[in-house]
């Protein structure tokens, strides 16, 4: 069985958000990067496939150098071979772009199983994973919360409005945008970590996959005009000054609620 | 600007509020004449003719047992026949789990712009720009489709739903569905356990910046107990491990209105503030003067809640002693 993981590297959760000068998006020179907490998911729930049954895990990263340090942080978790497509031509590609890079390498790799995040937490977009699926033309799911194969088929609960789950029965080859919370995520072992050194990690470019044309600024179908930090409207009364302090006055309010 | 379409979602025998808003916007943007519905279910046909003339104007009815139950394949079948059947040149779905699972199908189908999860749309010179959140809800983003055709999902609860009258005929599509890889088997709904958080007047909540599990019965736990109230987590929290999914509160947890909620290293992320924005008094605590949360919460202490908990406790529990 194969089963090929895409990742995306995005900004660490907690780093500072400085906005570029044209507005265009966010200054990533100088901050960390991680790989996206929802493909974690995904990756460790193909890892749980491979600890189960005869699988070969691939992971597939567009980025520019930095891709790589994610990329083999991924195969120290146990996957078994990388993709890193780094080429400067992709910069600027919207969702759709990115899905026909991921596309090509699925159409080289014939996976039975594709598995990305359900979103990026830099973008938000929940795109690439339905749009490979349709590239790829196999059924999809998304948000999914388990997956369980059952032979040639997989069974997935997808997560819907206030907990409820639906569940789905999808033939193979097939792909699941999964959600977080899906599965427990591990850590790579040191053992781990120095056998990831070997591992292959090749890198592709945009033409070697055929897709130079559909891809980067020229190409997006969508522009982002500017990002900015949302206007505050009232927005709260901030109290000020000790922990003691600040305490006596929200107990004051409190008691004004008619709560204590 | 050709037709929009609106795809509206059935739920429990009737059309979503959601829909509903879509029929907002798509008034908002266009001429009555431009606006086109789909609605697509299994005997929708009465909930298809209150919607024409609540906002979704010219109507396109599938009605079908075979989309009875929501199909990705399926409703990307008939959606891509009714969008070249209206000429649609934008489409607009809510961002439910429905919604989210087939517009980017769609989008790549057609090799359209893809815009989802937006909050509002603006027209400036003849051109749509859509309003989105991006970083979590942290920025916000302008965006504009460069494509003849764009796809678009919109936030459910962005905009009020419609409450004009439109005139519209109703018409039916005959779509006949290719043999599918993919079908729906059941619906589970989630159990209640534990405290029933809907129910709660005083809800103490914590989240990612709790740190560690062991900080929820250490630190927030007693406030809640000390004002007698319940305690909650957003999804970072259930996600780890730390405390299973009934504390959760938020659009896949609960939707909660208590009387007073007090919201603990939780920065504010969209699907949270779903769950608890009707809340009577917000009150956040987050050393992260920035987090969106500080933007609905009536009250606000930028600090350490190791300090700031600990400390209301206290003072709580001298004020009822």
């Amino acid at each position: 069985m194969k089963i090929l993981v895409c990742l995306k590297q995005v900004p660490h959760q907690d780093a500072r958000l400085d906005i570029k000068s044209d507005g265009s998006w966010i200054q990533e020179d100088s901050i960390k990067f991680e790989i996206n907490s929802y493909d974690t998911y995904a990756l460790e729930e193909a890892l749980r496939i491979k600890d189960e049954k005869e699988a070969e895990v691939v992971v597939a990263s567009i980025g520019p150098d930095r891709t790589t340090q994610a990329l083999r942080t991924a195969l120290g978790m146990g996957a078994d071979r990388a993709v890193h497509v780094n080429d400067d031509s992709v910069e600027g590609s919207d969702a759709l772009a990115i899905a026909k890079i991921l596309a090509a390498i699925g159409n080289e790799e014939s996976p039975d199983l594709v598995f990305t995040g359900l979103m990026a937490d830099d973008g938000n977009f929940a795109s690439v994973g339905p749009m490979v699926a349709e590239l790829l033309e196999m059924p999809h799911a998304t948000a999914v919360m388990s997956a369980s194969l059952e032979g040639e088929k997989l069974i997935a609960e997808r997560e819907l409005e206030g907990g409820a789950l639906e569940v789905v029965e999808l033939q193979l080859p097939c792909l699941l945008a999964v959600q977080t919370g899906i599965n427990q995520v591990r850590y790579a072992s040191l053992k781990g970590i120095m056998a990831a050194k070997k591992k292959p990690l090749d890198t592709r470019s945009a033409a070697d996959l055929g897709v130079q044309e559909l891809v980067g600024t020229g190409a997006a179908k969508i522009k982002v005009q500017k990002i900015y930090v949302p206007p505050k409207t009232q927005g709260a009364e901030i109290l000020e000054g000790s922990a003691t302090d600040v305490a006596e006055g929200l107990v004051a309010k409190i008691k004004e609620l008619g709560l204590l | 600007m050709g037709n929009i379409l609106i795809v509206a979602e059935m739920q429990n025998g009737s059309i979503r509020e959601s829909s509903y808003e879509l029929a907002s916007f798509a008034q908002k943007i266009a001429d009555p004449s431009q606006v086109r519905s789909l609605v697509i279910g299994e005997s929708v046909t009465e909930e298809a003719n209150a919607f024409s003339t609540k906002g979704g104007g010219e109507v396109t009815v599938v009605d079908n047992a075979a989309v009875s139950n929501y199909s990705a394949e399926a409703y990307r079948q008939a959606i891509l026949a009714v969008i070249q059947e209206t000429n649609a040149s934008t489409i607009l779905l809510s961002n439910t789990p429905s919604g989210w699972d087939v517009a980017p199908r769609l989008a790549a189908a057609l090799d359209a712009a893809f815009i989802p999860d937006c909050f509002d749309i603006d027209q400036v010179d003849e051109k749509l720009v859509f309003l989105r959140r991006v970083f979590n809800g942290k920025l916000d983003a302008r965006v504009e489709a460069v494509a003849d055709i764009v796809v678009a999902t919109m936030q459910p609860g962005a905009t009020a739903p419609y409450e004009g009258t439109t005139t519209g005929t109703v018409s039916s599509l005959e779509v006949s569905f290719n043999e599918q890889k993919s079908r729906f088997l059941e619906t589970k709904v989630a159990e209640s356990k534990g405290v029933d958080l809907s129910k709660a007047e005083i809800i103490v909540s914590g989240g990612r910046g709790v740190g560690d599990p062991e900080k929820f019965p250490e630190t927030i736990q007693p406030l809640a107990d000390a004002l007698g109230g319940a305690m909650g987590a957003s999804r970072p929290v259930v996600d780890a491990g730390w405390l299973p999914h009934e504390y959760q509160v938020g659009s896949s947890g609960q939707i909660v209105t208590p009387k007073l909620y007090v919201a603990c290293g939780i920065s504010g992320a969209i699907q949270h503030l779903v769950g608890m924005k009707g809340s009577n008094f917000i009150i956040a605590i987050n050393k992260d003067g920035d987090a969106p949360i500080f933007e609905i919460a009536d009250l606000g202490v930028v600090g350490d809640l190791f300090e700031v908990v600990p400390a209301l406790t206290d003072a709580v529990k001298s004020a009822k002693s």
